[in-house]
C-alpha cells in the first residue's frame, strides 16, 4: 500500500521558548497507508486534536516534516492548503460545524461551491450524499430544526459530499448517544470498505476498537501503536 | 466559487438579520437621499437659468453709461449718450446687429376697463399662477429693440427710427401682454392709454418662452415704447443699452470698441462706463450655483462618510459573530479570496440597496424641493440616479475592505474553536 500520510519528527509548540511552553506534539513520526482506517486515542491534553488539525492541513507543523499524498505539505501556500482541505479531506467535528443559517442542502453543497462544481452537479452530488446518510426528505431543514444524531449525519453528508480519499473524523460520536454513535461509526467503516482512508480521533477506547489500527497518544508522543482485529459493524 | 452563489449567500445574512441591515442601512440611504436632492436641484436650477438665458438671446453686451450733473432741483440733467452710441453702432453694422436703451416705464396702462394697476396673479396651493398676471412691463426701446431681445413680430410692424424722431405715440406689445388687456380681439389698430395719453399699438412680438410657464410672465409680458416718449410718460434717462453682436468670435472686438468709444465722450469726473459681455454675467450666476452645490454636496458627503463608517462597524461585528463560520468555510476548502469576496459583496449589497432606497427617497426629495423652491419640478437625471448607485455601491466595497480583509486572515484552526 502506497503512503498517504507521512510525519517525520514533527512539533507543534506553542509559546516555544517561554515558560509556560506547550508541546503539543513533541516529535512525532507516523505513517499511515491510503486506504487504512486508523482510531488516533489519548486522553483530553494528549494532542490528538492538534494531530487531527496537522493532518488535516488546518494547521502548520511549528518543526519537522509533512507528507501528504508525497506532497510537502509545509511548502505549501494557503491557497493550495484550501484546495487539499477541499478535494482531499473530508472532516467530520464533533460539534457537527453546520452553519446554521444555511438548509441542509446548502450546508452539504458548500465543499462543492468552493470546489467550483456546476449548480446541476452540485445539487446531485448533494442528494446523493444525503440518501446515503438517510436525510433526503430533510433538505430543506435547517440545522437547528434537527437532532443531534440528524445533524452529524448531515455534516458526515457534507464531508463525502465531494468523495474525498480521505476522511478525518474529531470525536464524531462525542455528542451522540451510545445508539446513533454506533451508527455513525459503522457508516464510517464502511466508507473504509469503499476505499476511503479513515483517520478517527477519539478519547474512547472502546470506539477505537472499531478500528483496524491504533495509535496513542500521549503528551504530545506516541506511546502505543498496534493492529488488532475488530468487529466488522 | 461562483458570483451568483455569493450574492445568495449574502443576500441571505442579509435578509436573516433585517432589523439591523435596515438600522445600517439608514446612514447610506439618508447620506444618498440628501447628496441627490442637492446634486439634482442644483442641476436643474442651473439648466433653468440657462434655458431662460438663452431665449434672451446670446452675444449680448450690456452698456452703463451714467453721468452725474445736477440741476438746481436736484434732476439729473445730464447727458443722454444714446444717440452717440447709436450712431457708432450704426457704423459698425458688420459686427453689431442693434443696439437699444433698455429704461423702464412707470405708466399705468388702461384699455376700455382693464388697468394694469389692478393686475395681480393668483397662486395656488402649490405655489403656481392659476389665474391673472403681473402687469406687463414697459420698456422704452430703439428701432432695433426687437433684434436686441431676440424677438420676433406676429403681427403687424415694428417701431421705426422715425417714431422716434417724431415722438410717434405707438408701442409693440407682446402676445403675452396682449392677450391681458385685448384677449381675443386683434391688438394691432387697438389704442391702449398709458397714463392717459393715447398710443396706438403698431406691432405684436411673438412669446419666446412657452406663455404657460412662469417664466413668461416676467420675460414675456411686455409693451415696448420708443424711447423719444419719456418726454411724455417720464421716468428716468435710461443708463443702460444693449448692444447685439452678430457672433461671439466678435464679442471681445465689440466690447473694447464701444468702451474705447464712449469713454473718449463722457467726461470721467462726472460720469462713469461700464461695457461687459452678458454671458460672463451667467457664468458668474452659474458659478454662485456650483460653489453653493459643492458645499452643500460636501455636507451630505460628510454623512455618507458617516454611514460609510457604520457599515464598516457592522460588518466587523458580524465577522466576529461569525467567525466559527468562516472556520467551517476555511475547513471545508474555502480559499481567502472567497472569504473576502463573501463579506465585500454582502457589504456592498446592504450599500447598494440603501442606495436604491436613497435614490427613491431623493427622487421624492428633489421634486418636493424643486417645486417648494423654484417653482418647477426637477427629477433626477438618470446620471445622477447611477452616479448615487455607483457611490453607494462603492462605499460599500471601501467600508466592507477592511472587515473582509479582517475576516479572511482568521486562522481555520482558531475560527473553528470560536464559540
Amino acid at each position: 500500500m502506497a503512503k498517504l500520510v507521512e510525519l517525520r519528527n514533527v512539533y507543534k509548540i506553542y509559546g516555544e521558548g517561554l515558560e509556560s511552553e506547550v508541546r503539543a506534539l513533541d516529535g512525532v513520526s507516523l505513517t499511515i497507508e491510503r486506504g487504512d482506517f486508523t482510531a488516533i486515542v489519548g486522553q483530553s491534553g494528549s494532542g490528538k486534536s492538534t494531530m487531527m488539525n496537522v493532518l488535516g492541513c488546518l494547521d502548520i507543523p511549528t518543526r519537522g516534516d509533512y507528507f501528504l499524498d508525497g506532497v510537502d505539505v509545509r511548502e505549501l501556500t494557503d491557497k493550495e492548503l484550501s484546495r487539499i482541505r477541499n478535494k482531499q479531506i473530508g472532516f467530520i467535528f464533533q460539534q457537527y460545524n453546520l452553519i446554521p443559517s444555511l438548509t441542509v442542502r446548502e450546508n452539504v453543497e458548500l465543499p462543492l461551491i468552493y470546489k467550483g462544481v456546476s449548480a446541476d452537479d452540485r445539487y446531485d452530488l448533494a442528494m446523493e450524499a444525503l440518501e446515503r446518510v438517510g436525510l433526503k426528505d430533510r433538505v430543506k431543514h435547517r440545522p437547528a430544526q434537527m437532532s443531534g444524531g440528524q445533524q452529524q449525519r448531515v455534516a458526515i453528508a457534507r464531508a463525502i459530499a465531494t468523495k474525498p480519499p480521505i476522511i478525518m473524523a474529531d470525536e464524531p460520536t462525542g455528542a451522540l448517544d451510545s445508539h446513533t454513535g454506533h451508527d455513525v461509526l459503522k457508516f464510517l467503516q464502511q466508507l473504509n470498505r469503499e476505499g476511503t482512508s479513515v483517520i478517527l480521533i477519539t478519547h474512547d477506547n472502546g470506539i477505537a476498537a472499531t478500528a483496524p489500527r491504533v495509535v496513542r497518544l500521549q503528551d504530545g508522543k506516541i506511546v502505543e501503536d498496534y493492529r488488532q482485529e475488530v468487529e466488522w459493524l | 466559487m461562483n458570483i451568483r452563489q455569493a450574492f445568495k449567500m449574502a443576500w441571505k445574512s442579509i435578509w436573516g438579520k433585517k432589523g439591523r441591515s435596515a438600522l445600517t442601512i439608514l446612514g447610506i440611504f439618508i447620506g444618498i437621499a440628501a447628496v441627490m436632492t442637492i446634486v439634482s436641484v442644483m442641476e436643474g436650477m442651473q439648466a433653468k437659468s440657462m434655458e431662460q438665458f438663452e431665449a434672451m438671446g446670446s452675444n449680448r453686451v450690456n452698456v452703463r453709461v451714467d453721468s452725474w450733473v445736477y440741476d438746481d432741483q436736484g434732476n439729473n440733467i445730464g447727458k443722454d449718450y444714446f444717440p452717440d452710441l447709436y450712431d457708432y453702432c450704426t457704423q459698425m453694422k458688420d459686427v453689431v446687429l442693434g443696439v437699444t436703451p433698455k429704461g423702464e416705464c412707470s405708466a399705468t396702462v388702461t384699455y376700455g376697463t382693464k388697468s394694469s394697476d389692478t393686475m395681480q396673479p393668483q397662486y395656488n396651493e402649490n405655489g403656481q399662477v392659476s389665474s391673472g398676471s403681473y402687469p406687463p412691463r414697459l420698456f422704452y426701446g430703439s428701432d432695433q429693440f426687437s433684434i436686441c431681445e431676440n424677438l420676433t413680430l406676429k403681427a403687424g410692424r415694428d417701431l421705426t427710427m422715425l417714431d422716434i424722431k417724431n415722438y410717434n405715440q405707438v408701442c409693440v406689445i407682446n402676445e403675452y401682454a396682449a392677450k391681458l388687456f385685448f384677449g381675443g380681439v386683434d391688438p394691432v389698430g387697438q389704442i391702449l392709454k398709458f397714463n392717459g395719453n393715447e398710443f396706438r399699438v403698431v406691432g405684436v412680438y411673438a412669446n419666446r418662452l412657452d406663455a404657460n410657464s412662469q417664466e413668461a410672465m416676467w420675460s414675456d409680458n411686455m409693451i415696448v415704447l420708443p424711447y423719444s416718449t419719456r418726454r411724455l410718460l417720464g421716468g428716468q434717462m435710461s443708463t443702460e443699452y444693449v448692444v447685439k453682436v452678430a457672433d461671439a468670435k466678435a464679442m471681445p472686438e465689440v466690447i473694447s470698441r464701444i468702451g474705447g468709444f464712449l469713454r473718449g465722450i463722457v467726461d470721467s469726473s462726472t460720469g462713469s462706463v461700464s461695457v461687459f459681455s452678458e454671458s460672463q454675467w451667467a457664468e458668474s450666476s452659474n458659478e454662485y450655483l456650483r460653489m453653493v452645490g459643492l458645499v452643500l454636496g460636501g455636507i451630505a458627503a460628510i454623512s455618507l462618510l458617516v454611514g460609510g463608517i457604520g457599515i464598516m462597524n457592522i460588518m466587523l461585528v458580524t465577522v466576529t459573530e461569525r467567525t466559527r463560520e468562516i472556520g467551517i468555510r476555511r475547513a471545508i476548502g474555502a480559499q481567502r479570496g472567497s472569504i473576502i469576496s463573501q463579506f465585500l459583496i454582502e457589504a456592498a449589497m446592504l450599500c447598494g440597496i440603501g442606495g436604491i432606497v436613497g435614490i427613491l427617497f431623493g427622487t421624492i426629495g428633489s421634486v418636493f424641493l424643486s417645486t417648494l423652491l423654484v417653482k418647477m419640478t426637477i427629477y433626477p437625471s438618470p446620471i445622477v440616479a447611477a452616479g448615487a448607485f455607483g457611490l453607494s455601491v462603492a462605499l460599500g466595497v471601501i467600508f466592507g475592505s477592511y472587515p473582509a480583509v479582517k475576516a479572511s486572515k482568521l486562522q481555520p484552526v482558531e475560527a473553528l474553536r470560536a464559540e
